[in-house]
């Protein structure tokens, strides 16, 4: 028995890993402009059924690369045409446009590519077996992607100078930019790293279960509940806030009926901001 | 004809349901982006009470109150939060209702739905019973709208409009700005209960997918477009934009082109959103600024 708690528990920390990719690229962004981005979501989405299409062209190891690309060039797009323009006005603006920009993008998806479920049609393979517990081929890239991506991040808040102006601009904002840090730079750094996140990790969850219009969506509440978990603006704290939604919603499989699996993290936003709105994993203050 | 007092009646239902979400966005400054659960909330209350053999106005009313007692319990936690995070508590509330709703077959029949949903006073089923709907819910509109006339002129409503101006404000003044909030959204959730009940019982048949994230994008365009923060915006946009959307049955598209209707028509309404916001913010009808408090 406790055989199968330990498999959710590893189900959950690969999928964990994942949901951490799209909270540390959501938090990056609020971290710098301190809003959050509901259309967030669509380029998760966008970035797999991009992989889909360029891979009827080209070898599917190849077709992720543009598929990045192009959910790059969007998240620069929402950033120049629609959230600049509104940096000024009121909060709800910026807040409705992104809502409005999320549906945008969600049912231009469901235009080009139908309501209908698709896959990369990757054959099912053997999972692997390791101590009795079964990993699939796929969630080990998933696990590993994920650890490359957030040691990338690491590596740049701990080493470069790129790094040192994210975490001064998430610390205030105003004294970032009177010190002299080229704050657009930093920006289009953070939307280009929660771009190439959010479509890594899409494609990821795509070639492990399928794609349909509404992932981005799913997802991106996952993500919220990371995010809130961690602290908003808080990278760390997103990343065990990713790893625990995960697990909290694997290990859920064994208590609640599987409908309420995508309930789990939604309570768990409620439950959040009921009890700690701060935060739980807001332990590493300094390290932003 | 029937169908003429259908799209009506839709459109009314959309006007209590938007001018509901009027009072906490427009007045009250909450972004509430899960409001579509108390319209789910007043639809299912109401639909099953009558089914369960209560009379369908007694059902309404109960279903009210079950609205505005679930849009206090919600707002109490969740305005411990301020601006974006109140919307993410709110969106992941609406979808926990619509899950619900999907889950619980034994209450709710999940994805079956509840069909044969009684009309209130004697009113037939089916289409006979259409026009006399529509007076119906022409009441209802016109009493609504004349409560939140009411209520939004009255000191209460003022007040309101300060705390979303600024709440340190509002403090100074003296006024309990959560006992303030809380009240709007109360007030918010039984309007839309409201408007979920006339939905129920006028469609006779309802399921999850009537509630969905859809509905929430719908219900903010109406009153978005219309102007947030008035009394005739959402009411404007209601109409606009459930008008629109009948109108779009009657162009001439061939069948096989069928299914691009529906992702074209989401398209719209999101860039509709950007733009108004980039180009429009305070919509059709302004708020006008110059009020003396």
């Amino acid at each position: 028995m406790s055989g199968y708690y330990l498999q959710l528990m590893t189900n959950g920390i690969i999928a964990g890993a994942v949901y951490a990719l799209f909270a540390v690229g959501l938090t990056l962004v609020y971290g710098v402009f301190r809003f959050i981005n509901f259309a967030h979501g669509e380029l998760i989405a966008w970035g797999a059924y991009l992989t889909l299409a360029f891979s009827a062209l080209i070898p599917f190891g190849a077709a992720i690369f543009p598929a990045v690309a192009v959910t790059v060039l969007i998240a620069l797009a929402q950033e120049r045409y629609v959230y600049a323009p509104l940096r000024k006005k009121a909060g709800i603006t910026l807040l409705i446009a992104s809502i409005g920009l999320s549906y945008f993008l969600r049912n231009g998806l469901r235009l080009l590519w139908g309501s209908d479920l698709k896959s990369f049609g990757f054959e099912a393979a053997r999972g692997l077996v390791f101590f009795g517990i079964t990993v699939s081929r796929t969630q080990i890239a998933m696990f590993l992607a994920a650890l490359i991506f957030l040691g990338f991040v690491w590596g740049l808040h701990k080493f470069t100078m790129l790094g040192k102006g994210l975490r001064a601009a998430a610390d205030s904002l105003e004294l970032a930019e009177i010190v002299g840090i080229d704050m657009k730079k930093i920006g289009r750094a953070v939307w280009i790293i929660s771009a190439v996140f959010a479509a890594s990790g899409g494609i990821l969850i795509a070639i492990d279960t399928n794609l349909e219009p509404m992932m981005g969506i799913a997802n991106l509440l996952k993500a919220f509940a990371a995010v809130l978990l961690g602290g908003a603006g808080n990278v760390w704290g997103a990343l065990l806030g990713g790893l625990f939604i995960g697990i909290a919603e694997n290990l859920g499989v064994a208590f609640f009926s599987p409908g309420y699996k995508d309930a789990i993290s939604f309570a768990l936003i409620i439950a959040i901001l009921l009890f700690k709105p701060t935060g739980i994993f807001a332990i590493m203050k300094g390290m932003r | 004809m029937d169908y003429f007092y259908h799209i009506l009646v839709i459109a009314l239902i959309y006007v209590i349901f938007a001018s509901s979400l009027n009072l906490e966005l427009g007045y009250a400054g909450l972004y509430n982006f899960g409001h579509v659960a108390f319209f789910a909330i007043g639809a299912y209350t109401s639909a099953l009470l009558s089914l369960a053999g209560f009379s369908p106005a007694a059902s309404m009313a109960i279903a009210l109150l079950c609205s505005a007692a679930s849009g206090a319990l919600l707002a109490m936690p969740a305005l411990r939060l301020s601006g974006d995070y109140f919307g993410i508590a709110t969106l992941a509330f609406g979808e926990l209702a619509r899950l619900f709703a999907l889950n619980e077959r034994w209450l709710t029949k999940g994805p079956m739905g509840l069909p044969g949903i009684p009309r209130p006073l004697g009113i037939e089923a089916g289409i006979s019973g259409i026009p006399v709907y529509f007076i119906f819910t022409v009441t209802i509109t016109v009493a609504v709208l004349l409560i939140l006339r009411k209520t939004t002129m009255s000191p209460f409503g003022r007040a309101l409009k300060v705390v979303r101006e600024d709440e340190f404000v509002a403090r100074a003044f003296g006024k309990n700005v959560f006992s303030l909030k809380v009240r709007a959204v109360a007030m918010g959730s039984l309007f839309a209960g409201l408007a979920g009940a006339l939905y129920a019982h006028f469609v006779t048949y309802i399921s999850p997918y009537d509630f969905s994230l859809n509905e929430t994008i719908l219900v903010l365009l109406c009153v978005v477009l219309g102007g947030k923060g008035t009394l005739s915006g959402p009411v404007l946009g209601a109409f606009v934009i459930i008008f629109f959307q009948e109108l779009l049955r009657f162009l001439p598209i061939p069948t096989d082109w069928g299914r691009f209707v529906s992702p074209i028509q989401g398209m719209i309404y999101g860039a509709v959103l950007v733009i108004l916001m980039l180009k429009r913010p305070e919509g059709i009808i302004p708020e006008h600024r110059t009020l003396q408090c």
